[in-house]
């Protein structure tokens, strides 16, 4: 590095140092090659219609126009919001609530269990959706288990059921997302003074109103944290419903991710499964947008 | 020492000038590895100096890249596509492929086959019209939904292998009635129902009809009276439990190995299920073609997916004596040795039982040129839309009137 500094000392001096710049220089670069120039180039081809190979014709906004008019489309923009409940919400009730268990009650072997409940989160999708489906399976260990309760007339093949497929799989979401949720807000807890709790203690707070009023105000931050990343996960998931369901049955599981990968790879249509990515991607900006602007801080 | 190098050099400037060295890459649905593998090691044999760098992809993987593939500056020279303006048709638009009729004329692939036969690999030089026109792709190999069945379970039913579809429906009324599953079907990955359906529909309406629709679908009608009663009668089906409340949450490779280890009467789906089935269940597996309402067979079914040569390929000579190789008569035993329909009739005895039901049920196919291919060839957005109503109306959220309008609509896309 001793070079690298005299290299930097002996340049004129000028009011700004731009040769700190080169340093990022070459993670811009692979930024620009990797996700500038597709998305820029996705953003093109959404207003052409294409093949995949050949020419691209341009087309306008017909794409946009049409996919704002396919009823699968916004049925699947449905399913979606479906899925924020169970891949962002459950998530962050069970994390908050285990947090704040873990304020009151002093467990043996923590680090254990936590590492457990944390497991589902680095798992890759692919093996979570083999795995759930061969729980949820006609014959799998949850039909199994509902026969040996008595429960004979609850067993059904859940990923094979119009009504059950969505929130099934939907669960499967809440069990990967909640150990994230659980770490965030429990590292969040850590950081609060125990002087708060003593306080509330003297003011003779119960378990509940010391949750609601200690520590849910004090893990704001990591909340819209996990929002963030939770409903981003929900909106743009893909990997989970085409291992479990592929979108069925019929087109009950359908989602728009799903939609862009058939129109782009079975149908022939990269134009109007570009102008749906631009769409997906405007819809979780604004999402996000909508949870940043109504849960920051206010000064 | 100095003589040993002379010798060497020397052998080895008498091989290079005697043989050109040539490589044939080739890039294959994986399913074919096993023909692949035993046909290149012959070439390879019979012509020296030849190379075979073949790569193969699973049947998804392969679907999405396989146009890409050959749109790039330096393709395989051999690829496999597949039937309907989704792939082959997208190819020959784009000038990626050429036509084989040259090579076909030379090698005398026609002649292998019945009159017309050859209409699926055949389309217009612009790629806008198929079913006729320049021959563009081959296969030596033919695949066809039959009936596939459990032989213990339909003796001690005291049933034997229907002759009629009104035999096949009392078939599976009475396997239901004596609380055997009548079909096993894996409806969680959806195309295992395009079988069912294609069976079903052929059953009904004249397999020429269907198969005008499929080369045609914009111009041809999908709603007659004929397919509105086979849509009713697999609803009628679905609605009786002939396919059991499980299937949509079953998939394909599940249901095989169900089968295997005795679930289901019968099994409805393709001969390259056949070796497989002959592993798991010996002689207790039997296969029929599916009879018609009024008379005869039919079912869906076709050649294997085509082979094509790209139009940048440096050595299309070589690659049409590949493919002449695998057309040739003598490779026909090898395809019966690992198990696959040879689409030429064969010259040895079958190897097993099954296959000699399965090479009759075929042949029977092809007697009755009741050939119905695949629904989901007819238009690009059709595999989607054939899945996705048919696990409707197999899961009873659609009626048949809702399958068949959704069909119509798509068809005229």
């Amino acid at each position: 590095m001793g070079s690298m500094n005299k290299f930097i000392n002996n340049r004129p001096h000028k009011k700004i140092d731009y040769s700190n710049y080169y340093f990022i220089l070459p993670a811009f670069l692979f930024y620009i090659i990797f996700v500038l120039y597709p998305l820029a180039d996705t953003f093109y081809t959404s207003f052409t219609q294409w093949s995949g190979i050949g020419e691209k014709k341009w087309v306008g906004l017909e794409n946009y126009y049409n996919n704002l008019n396919d009823v699968k489309i916004i049925s699947s923009i449905k399913h979606s919001f479906i899925l924020i409940i169970f891949y962002s919400f459950f998530p962050i009730i069970i994390g908050l609530a285990i947090a704040g268990i873990m304020v009151r009650v002093k467990v043996k072997g923590i680090a254990f269990y936590r590492a457990i409940l944390f497991l589902p989160q680095i798992l890759s999708m692919i093996v979570v959706g083999i795995a759930w489906r061969w729980i949820y399976a006609p014959k799998g260990p949850l039909n199994t288990g509902l026969d040996f309760l008595g429960l004979d007339n609850w067993s059904r093949a859940w990923l094979g059921s119009f009504d059950f497929a969505l929130p099934f799989v939907g669960l499967i979401g809440t069990w990967v997302m909640f150990g994230f949720a659980m770490i965030l807000f429990i590292a969040g807890v850590q950081k609060i003074p125990t002087e708060l709790y003593d306080a509330a203690k003297v003011d003779g707070a119960g378990p509940f109103a010391e949750f609601f009023n200690v520590t849910l105000p004090a893990l704001k931050g990591e909340i819209i944290v996990a929002l963030v990343f939770t409903v981003t996960l929900a909106l743009r998931n893909f990997d989970l419903i085409y291992i479990t369901t592929g979108g069925g049955p019929g087109t009950s599981t359908m989602i728009p991710s799903m939609f862009i990968y058939k129109k782009a790879f079975q149908m022939n249509q990269v134009g109007s499964a570009s102008s749906l990515g631009i769409m997906l991607t405007l819809l979780i900006f604004t999402l996000i947008s909508l949870i940043l602007i109504t849960l920051r801080e206010k000064k | 020492m100095k003589k040993l190098m002379i010798f060497i050099t020397l052998i080895l400037t008498v091989f290079t000038f005697n043989i050109k060295a040539e490589t044939l890459r080739i890039l294959a649905e994986a399913g074919d590895e096993a023909t692949l593998t035993i046909a290149a090691a012959q070439f390879e044999e019979s012509n020296p100096g030849v190379t075979i760098e073949a790569s193969y992809l699973g049947w998804d993987d392969f679907m999405a890249t396989i146009k890409l593939k050959l749109a790039d500056n330096n393709p395989p020279d051999l690829a496999h596509g597949n039937q309907g303006f989704t792939v082959d048709g997208t190819l020959i638009q784009n000038g990626l492929v050429i036509p084989l009729d040259e090579y076909a004329d030379q090698y005398g692939w026609k002649n292998l086959f019945a009159e017309g036969s050859l209409a699926e690999f055949s389309w217009s030089d612009d790629g806008s019209t198929w079913g006729s026109g320049s021959l563009y792709g081959i296969s030596p190999v033919a695949e066809d939904v039959i009936v596939y069945y459990n032989k213990d379970k339909l003796k001690s039913l005291g049933l034997s292998v229907p002759s009629n579809f009104a035999e096949f429906e009392n078939a599976l009324s009475v396997s239901n009635n004596a609380g055997e599953l009548p079909i096993i079907l894996g409806g969680a990955d959806g195309w295992p129902i395009i079988h069912v359906w294609g069976l079903i529909e052929g059953a009904f309406v004249e397999p020429e009809q269907v198969r005008s629709w499929i080369f045609n679908a914009k111009g041809t009608e999908f709603k007659t009276s004929s397919r509105m009663k086979a849509a009713k009668k697999l609803e009628e089906m679905a609605t009786a439990g002939y396919f059991g409340s499980d299937s949509l949450g079953i998939g394909y490779d599940d249901a095989n190995a169900m089968f295997i280890n005795g679930d289901g009467v019968f099994n409805l789906t393709g001969t390259w299920m056949t070796a497989q089935l002959n592993e798991g269940m010996g002689d207790n597996v039997g296969a029929f073609a599916m009879p018609r309402n009024s008379s005869g067979v039919a079912g869906g079914g076709s050649f294997a997916l085509p082979w094509h040569i790209s139009s940048k390929s440096s050595n299309p000579d070589l690659a049409a004596k590949f493919l002449d190789h695998l057309m040739s008569n003598d490779f026909v035993d090898d395809l019966m040795e690992i198990g696959r329909v040879p689409a030429q009739a064969p010259t040895i005895n079958p190897t097993s039982k099954l296959q000699a039901e399965v090479i009759s049920a075929s042949n029977a196919l092809v007697g009755a040129n009741a050939k119905t291919f695949y629904t989901d060839w007819s238009t690009p957005g059709m595999y989607d839309t054939v899945t996705q109503e048919l696990q409707k109306l197999i899961g009873g959220a659609a009626s048949a009137d809702n399958f068949m309008d959704a069909m119509a609509a798509e068809s005229i896309k």
